[in-house]
């Protein structure tokens, strides 16, 4: 472009021209564009939970040890609709697990004389399907209860929903806030610059030349407000896995690196399309003499 | 080039500045537009310059008609005009080369030429040496100077110059006329709006318009080309 220059000149002049509101506002945008990282990110391994949750979604099948043929139980269960996966957890396995969870306590199992925990079976499921596998594995013959986690996965997706809903309110925070902070930066410039451009539009400027400067400016706030909340995520997000990883390592994360830059392209995308979007707002809704 | 016919202008306030005004300016004529303060020798600029429009009437500058709905078009339409102000309209916080260049910015000239050309203008001007001075730096007559350069740089069509040697000296005055003078040579069209009387002897093949209330009174026309 023949003026590149100049538009760049341009509008570092008109930043200059009222330095202190627009490095106010880039901090603004930046601030609240690591907000919305924020919250995408903590959506983001929200998600990852609930669907590593979902995946794990299964029943327990108690059963009637006198029913007889187990093979016979597990193969009926097998074939219902909405079964994923059937194994049988013998005693000793069942004890062995709950020895796994309980720990340096584990030795309170040995106060029984008996093995306490009985053979069941452990049904993968679709979570979906969860209402007619539980009542089809109740009507079983030979099936004495079933136990399932319905809550617990229940009140995980519930967090996870509202996180959703909270990150796409945040989204149009965002959105709106940066959008008036810039079209209202704008607006300031062309107001200071009024006979800059009365002078121009005299000469026969076209519009695309006079607007072009304040849309870049917009650009480059917004942009570099991106840039610099993608900066700060990065550097929470390197610290926070290391915290995390080492204080609660069940939480199923994301990798790192796949949060990182997807965090990153949003953020740069989202701030690039704001900044056009800002300044061309600003720049249509400011008033110029023909 | 201008043709104009029982065109007159009242503005808002009421204020009759132009009466019922016919013209037919020719490409390549030379018009002197003289009269007392007030009479609507500005107001006629105007005009031409679609920064206001006839109340009755009809104008058209370059076959493009010059009427309110057309704001866009005679934006297009100003880029053949070269215009000097009568309050210059420089851009303060640039040089003077900077501000000739900014009324050549959105022509499609390629760089190097527009650059040589803005300073050719500077140096026709008499202000070479000053090219890269900030107008509010120069003297009244030096940014006088500076709007000439930055009109006829362009190489327009038309120049409209509204007392464009206002506040020059006798000398700088006549550089200033000599150098619109030769324009005309270029077929470019030349309307100057002037007090300086005195200067207008030195030029042959022009024209004069006499305005008066609003009204034109005296028309000398120069030869036909």
């Amino acid at each position: 472009m023949r003026n590149t220059f100049y538009f760049i000149k341009e509008s570092i002049r008109i930043f200059r021209n009222n330095k202190l509101s627009n490095i106010f506002s880039f901090l603004g945008t930046a601030l609240i564009l690591f907000l919305l990282a924020l919250v995408i990110a903590v959506w983001s391994i929200s998600s990852r939970l609930t669907v590593m949750l979902r995946e794990e979604a299964e029943i327990s099948a108690y059963f009637d040890r006198d029913a007889g043929n187990t093979e016979e139980l597990l193969n009926l269960i097998g074939q219902i609709d909405g079964v994923r996966e059937v194994r049988l957890v013998d005693k000793e396995e069942a004890r062995s697990r709950m020895e796994k969870i309980l720990g340096e306590e584990s030795g309170i199992l040995d106060l029984f004389d008996e093995n306490p925990f009985e053979a069941y079976f452990e049904v993968k499921i679709h979570l979906d399907r969860m209402d007619s596998v539980f009542t089809q594995i109740s009507a079983l013959k030979g099936i004495n209860y079933v136990r399932e986690n319905r809550e617990a996965l229940e009140q995980i997706e519930g967090i996870s929903k509202a996180l959703e809903v909270l990150g796409y309110l945040v989204i149009a925070a965002v959105s709106i806030t940066t959008l008036v902070i810039i079209s209202h930066m704008i607006r300031q410039g062309i107001y200071q610059n009024h006979e800059q451009i009365r002078t121009l539009m005299l000469l026969g400027a076209p519009d695309g030349f006079i607007n072009f400067p304040y849309i870049l400016l917009g650009f480059m706030l917004t942009f570099g407000g991106g840039v610099a909340a993608t900066i700060l995520i990065n550097t929470l997000i390197h610290q926070g896995y290391g915290m995390l990883g080492s204080t609660i390592p069940f939480i199923p994360l994301p990798p790192k690196s796949q949060l990182m830059y997807g965090l990153s392209i949003f953020l740069l995308s989202v701030s690039a399309a704001l900044g056009i979007l800002g300044s061309l707002f600003g720049v249509s809704t400011s008033k110029k003499r023909n | 080039m201008i043709q104009a016919k029982n065109v007159s202008l009242t503005y808002a306030d009421g204020t009759v500045a132009l009466r019922d005004v016919s013209l037919n300016i020719r490409p390549g004529e030379f018009v002197y537009i003289v009269g007392p303060s007030g009479s609507g020798k500005t107001s006629l600029l105007k005009l031409l310059m679609g920064i206001e429009f006839p109340s009755a009437g009809s104008l058209y500058v370059m076959d493009q008609p010059i009427v309110k709905r057309e704001a866009g078009r005679i934006r297009k339409l100003r880029r053949s005009i070269g215009p000097v102000f009568q309050e210059f309209r420089l851009i303060q916080g640039r040089t003077a080369l900077e501000n000739v260049l900014m009324g050549m910015r959105f022509l499609n000239i390629p760089n190097r030429q527009m650059v040589n050309s803005a300073k050719e203008a500077l140096t026709k001007v008499g202000l070479g040496h000053k090219a890269s001075v900030m107008v509010e730096k120069l003297s009244f007559g030096e940014a006088q100077r500076v709007a000439i350069a930055r009109a006829v740089a362009r190489k327009p069509a038309l120049i409209l110059a509204d007392e464009p040697t206002g506040n020059l000296d006798y000398d700088n005055a006549i550089n200033i006329m000599d150098l619109l003078y030769t324009l005309k040579d270029k077929n470019t069209t030349v309307l100057v709006t002037t007090h300086a009387t005195h200067l207008i002897g030195n030029y042959h093949d022009t024209s004069l318009i006499h305005v008066e209330q609003g009204k034109i009174s005296v028309e000398h026309r120069g030869e036909q080309k």
